[in-house]
C-alpha cells in the first residue's frame, strides 16, 4: 500500500479551467438573517427601512398558502408583499428589524440586519449538485474576503404562482371591505 | 492497450469516515486537501454539507457520514475532492475524511444486499473487508439515509 497524500493529480484535472464566473464588479448588500450573510445587488435595492418606519403603512394579508407572507405595505401608491427571509431560506425564527424594498419587484424581505456594503468582483454558479429549491434562491456564488456568500435572486423570494395566490389573498380582502366603506353607519 | 494497462488491477484510495474505512476507486479521487474551511449556507439539496475552494473551484462537500450510516468524527478535517458526474456534465466534489488515506489495488466484489445504496461494491484487503462507494449513488442515497440516520439515532 502507498501512501497517498496532496495528489498532484489535481493539478491535472484542474486543467479543466473552473466555471468562469460573470467578470463585472458589482456592488452588493451583505445583510444578515439567523446568523447568516447574504448578498444582495445593490441595485435591486430601491429602499431599506426600519420595521418600526414602515408600521403604519403595512396591512396584514389573511392567506396560509403562502406562509412567509402576512402583510404587505404600501410605497409610493405601490402595494409589496413582505417576505420574511427566515421562513424563505428556512432558518431559525428571529426578530427581523429591517426591511428591504426591491426595485421592479413587488417584494420587500424582512432581514436581521445590514452588515455593509461590499464590492464583488464575480458571481461563481452554483455547483451542479445543488439541485433544490436553491437554484431559485441564488444568482450564485460570491467571494467576500475569506467568505463564500450565497448571492440573493431577488425574483427568486416569490415564485408566480405565489404572486397569483397573494393577489387573489388581496383582492378578496378588497372585496370584502368595499361593502363595508359604502355602508351607512348604524 | 498496453500490456502493463491489460494486466493491472483496479486501484482503489482507502478512507476514514467516522470509525469506518471505505475505498473510492482511485480514478475519480483528484486530491486530498488540507483542512480548509467549510462555508454552509441555506439550501435544502439533501446530503450536502456546504461548499468548499479549492483551487479556484467551488467545491460542494457530501455529508458521506450520514449516507454510509456512520457517526461522523471530529477528526474528519480533511477533504478528498473526486470528480463526479451530473447529469451529463462533470464537477468536483468531496467528502471530509481523517486525512489518513491509502492507495490499495484489488477486485471489485458485488456488495451484500443489506449494504446501504451508494455502496457498489466490496474490496477484500487481506482479512479485511471495505465498502466501495459510489459518489453519485451516495448523492442520490443522500436524502434516505439522512432519514434512516435520524431513525435509528432516536431508537
Amino acid at each position: 500500500m502507498t501512501s497517498v497524500s496532496q495528489r498532484a493529480s489535481f493539478a491535472k484535472a484542474s486543467s479543466n479551467a473552473p466555471p468562469r464566473p460573470a467578470r463585472q464588479r458589482e456592488t452588493v448588500v451583505l445583510f444578515m438573517v439567523a446568523n447568516q450573510m447574504f448578498a444582495i445587488a445593490a441595485d435591486a435595492v430601491q429602499e431599506i427601512r426600519s420595521t418600526d418606519s414602515l408600521a403604519g403603512s403595512a396591512m396584514e394579508i389573511d392567506q396560509i398558502e403562502v406562509g412567509k407572507v402576512r402583510h404587505t405595505i404600501e410605497r409610493a401608491r405601490r402595494r409589496y408583499f413582505v417576505v420574511n427571509a427566515g421562513m424563505h431560506f428556512g432558518l431559525p425564527v428571529t426578530r427581523p428589524t429591517l426591511v428591504l424594498i426591491l426595485r421592479n419587484l413587488r417584494v420587500a424581505v424582512l432581514i436581521d440586519r445590514i452588515e455593509r456594503m461590499a464590492e464583488i468582483s464575480s458571481v461563481y454558479p452554483l455547483p451542479l449538485a445543488f439541485a433544490g429549491d436553491e437554484r431559485r434562491w441564488y444568482r450564485g456564488l460570491a467571494k467576500v474576503d475569506d467568505l463564500i456568500v450565497p448571492v440573493v435572486q431577488p425574483g427568486g423570494f416569490l415564485a408566480d404562482e405565489e404572486f397569483r395566490t397573494l393577489d387573489l389573498a388581496l383582492e378578496a380582502a378588497k372585496s370584502l371591505a368595499e361593502p363595508l366603506e359604502g355602508a351607512a353607519p348604524a | 492497450m498496453t500490456q502493463a494497462s491489460q494486466s493491472a488491477r483496479p486501484s482503489f484510495v482507502i478512507v476514514q469516515v467516522g470509525e469506518r474505512r471505505f475505498a473510492l476507486p482511485a480514478a475519480i479521487v483528484a486530491e486530498l486537501a488540507p483542512p480548509v474551511r467549510l462555508h454552509s449556507f441555506p439550501h435544502d439539496t439533501p446530503g450536502i454539507l456546504g461548499v468548499i475552494v479549492r483551487r479556484g473551484h467551488i467545491v460542494p462537500v457530501y455529508d458521506a457520514a450520514s449516507a454510509l450510516g456512520v457517526r461522523p468524527s471530529s477528526a474528519q478535517r480533511f477533504y478528498l475532492v473526486t470528480r463526479r458526474r451530473v447529469g451529463t456534465a462533470s464537477e468536483f466534489g468531496a467528502i471530509a475524511v481523517n486525512g489518513d488515506c491509502e492507495l490499495a489495488e484489488g477486485e471489485l466484489q458485488p456488495a451484500a444486499a443489506d449494504r446501504p445504496s451508494c455502496v457498489a461494491g466490496t474490496l477484500q484487503l487481506g482479512e479485511e473487508q471495505l465498502d466501495v462507494f459510489d459518489l453519485d449513488l451516495l448523492m442520490a442515497s443522500g436524502s434516505a439515509a439522512e432519514s434512516s440516520g435520524s431513525a435509528e439515532a432516536h431508537a
